[in-house]
This record gives structure tokens, C-alpha cells and sequence, in this order.
């Protein structure tokens, strides 16, 4: 990493230059090269309209939450404890992998016992990119938003495409009409 | 000038690269007359949220852990309902020529999170939500790959004494 103000040769890595002492993280920062990087490094997270998370105590039953996924017509609850703060997320894929033809008369079980606890979350205030990479990475379809711990959106992963898509007409419009 | 050819290009490959070379994973396949209880094995076996359905070869209907749930468990049918009663019959397809763009639209228009890919109704892959966002990710690695794996970079505490 060469020091741009003075030309010293550092380390890749180095924090701040070795001859002139300029901080120079900012510089291993990726720059973003055109409107959709951009977007994506500097936007928060509640810049994306999200749908209020559905949520659910963890005293409820398979049962309830079955029925709420249904008149909710949602792929994912947010399971709360007494407080509110997220303690688990329950899914279609929990039911299909953990109960179905496993479980018998799992109507009337707690949802704590099947639910995949403490997922993976991201605060409003975080930026996009994050987003894309806990979803593109861990592979989740579902990325609970909290605030102070509090489930306060969610974040699938067709919002997400919805998201992109926008934002890559709008990148290509503007460059077409700038032409 | 760079800007704006970067995000043309993206623009540019979602109009003209088709369904192919996202590379479909391999559908599994059921009989219309087989009982869900054999899809929910399958599903679980492959690590998969959706099997299509086929009669003979051709397909006729998807089954995804969203019928589970609202067509089979919460109306109180048993897994041995054969799929031709508890799939979505019909569903839209895309073939591995479409543009990805048209692959996107059809997901959005009907909230789909597959899409059967087939070649003259024979089923050769399954598209799906998430393959298309890995792909529209790889547009901007340095974005996404380059992060840490936590927002906050730094410690909240001075670590030791």
C-alpha cells in the first residue's frame, strides 16, 4: 500500500502509514464504481421498505404458528420471548426438515423445540451489502432487522431481488438517457 | 463514463443471458400418483424446497413446502393424499433459452420462489430465488465478498486488562 500523501511504501494492511503516520484504512475500503455498488455500500437498511415482521411469543405452539404462517400467508415467523427481543426463527423449511413425518401429534409442541435459534440479523442502520452477504453466503431467504434487539422488519430474499432489479433499471435508464 | 457503463452492463447481461448460464439445479421428480409423504422424504433427503411433478415424463404440477404447509398440513389431509390433489397445478416455466430478465419478471409477477425450467415440457432444472441473486451478486463482488464478517469493526471493549 503505497501512502498517497507521502510515498511511502507500507505493508498491505498497515493502519496508518509507517513514514508520515496518515491513517490509511480508508483506502482498503472497495470503492464503489457505479449507482448499483454505491447504493449497496452506503444505503442502510431502512432505506428498504420491509414488510412489519410477523412475530410470535415463544410460549406458542407448532400449531399456532402453522396457523399464523397461513393467515399471515408468510414463509418465516420471528419468535420473541416476554420482552420482545428475537430468540428464534421459525420456517417452512423447519417444518418440512424437523417435523413432518418425523413428529407425530406436533400440533400441541412448543415451537422453542423446532425453531432454528438465534439466526442471523442485521440492525437498520447496517448497509445493504451486509444483507446480500448473509443471504448470498449463508445461504438464509429470510434476514430479520432489529433494533435493540427487537425484531422491527424482515428481509427475504425476493425482496431483495425486487430490490436489485430497481435499482439496475434505474442505473440502466439513466445511462441510457444520458447517452 | 465508467459508472455508467457498469451498471449498462449488468442491464445488458440480464437481457441477454439466458436461464442456462445460471445452471438450473437438477429437478426431482415424482409421479402425480405418489403420496406426499414420498415428497416430503425426497425434499428432505436432497436438501431441496420444491419437486416437480410429472405424468410420465411431462410435467403437470410443482410441490414446494409452501403446499405442504397450506395445502396439506393446515387442511388436516393425511401424506398419503396422492400430489395430483395437494400440487400447484400448471405452473409457469421458463425454457433454459429465456432471458434471465424474463426469469425475473415471472418470479416476481407470481411471488414465485422456483421456477421449473423446461424444454418442450420435459423438466430439465429448477431455477430458484436465491441462484438469481448469487448471480446478480457476482456482478459486484468486492461489494458483498470483500466484507467483514461483522458490520461493527471494531471492539465495543479494549480486550485484556
Amino acid at each position: 500500500m503505497i501512502c498517497p500523501s507521502c510515498c511511502q511504501k507500507n505493508l498491505p494492511g498497515d493502519d496508518v502509514c509507517r513514514h508520515c503516520k496518515q491513517p490509511l484504512t480508508s483506502f482498503d475500503r472497495p470503492q464503489p464504481e457505479n449507482q448499483v455498488e454505491r447504493s449497496l455500500m452506503y444505503d442502510q437498511v431502512k432505506t428498504l421498505k420491509q414488510k412489519p415482521p410477523v412475530t410470535m411469543s415463544h410460549s406458542a405452539t407448532i400449531g399456532d404458528a402453522m396457523a399464523l404462517m397461513v393467515a399471515a400467508n408468510v414463509g418465516a415467523l420471528l419468535i420473541v420471548d416476554e420482552v420482545g427481543r428475537l430468540v428464534g426463527i421459525f420456517s417452512e423449511r423447519d417444518l418440512l426438515k424437523k417435523i413432518v413425518g418425523d413428529v407425530a401429534d406436533y400440533v400441541n409442541l412448543p415451537i422453542t423445540q423446532f425453531m432454528t435459534p438465534r439466526p442471523e440479523s442485521v440492525a437498520t442502520t447496517d448497509t445493504l451489502n451486509f444483507v446480500l452477504q448473509k443471504m448470498d453466503a449463508g445461504g438464509y431467504r429470510h434476514v430479520p432487522v432489529l433494533e435493540n434487539g427487537k425484531p422491527v422488519g424482515i428481509i427475504s430474499a425476493r425482496d431483495m431481488l425486487r430490490f436489485l432489479t430497481r435499482l439496475c433499471k434505474e442505473a440502466g435508464e439513466r445511462g441510457a438517457s444520458a447517452l | 463514463m465508467e459508472c455508467r457503463e457498469n451498471s449498462m452492463d449488468l442491464t445488458r447481461n440480464l437481457k441477454n443471458e439466458t436461464v442456462s448460464r445460471l445452471y438450473p439445479t437438477q429437478p426431482w421428480l415424482l409421479q402425480a400418483t405418489q403420496p406426499v409423504a414420498d415428497a416430503v422424504k425426497l425434499m428432505r433427503e436432497k436438501r431441496v424446497g420444491c419437486v416437480l411433478v410429472c405424468e410420465q415424463r411431462l410435467i403437470v404440477g410443482i410441490f414446494t413446502e409452501r403446499d405442504l404447509l397450506r395445502r396439506v398440513l393446515s387442511k388436516g389431509k393425511s401424506l398419503d393424499t396422492p400430489m395430483q390433489e395437494c400440487m400447484t397445478p400448471d405452473p409457469v416455466t421458463v425454457h433454459p433459452k429465456d432471458s434471465i430478465s424474463s426469469a425475473i419478471k415471472h418470479m416476481q409477477k407470481g411471488g414465485y420462489r422456483h421456477l421449473p425450467v423446461v424444454i418442450d415440457e420435459k423438466p430439465v432444472g429448477i431455477l430458484s430465488v436465491k441462484r438469481i441473486v448469487h448471480y446478480l451478486v457476482e456482478h459486484f463482488p468486492t461489494m458483498v465478498y470483500n466484507l467483514p464478517p461483522h458490520p461493527q469493526p471494531t471492539q465495543p471493549k479494549r480486550e485484556g486488562a
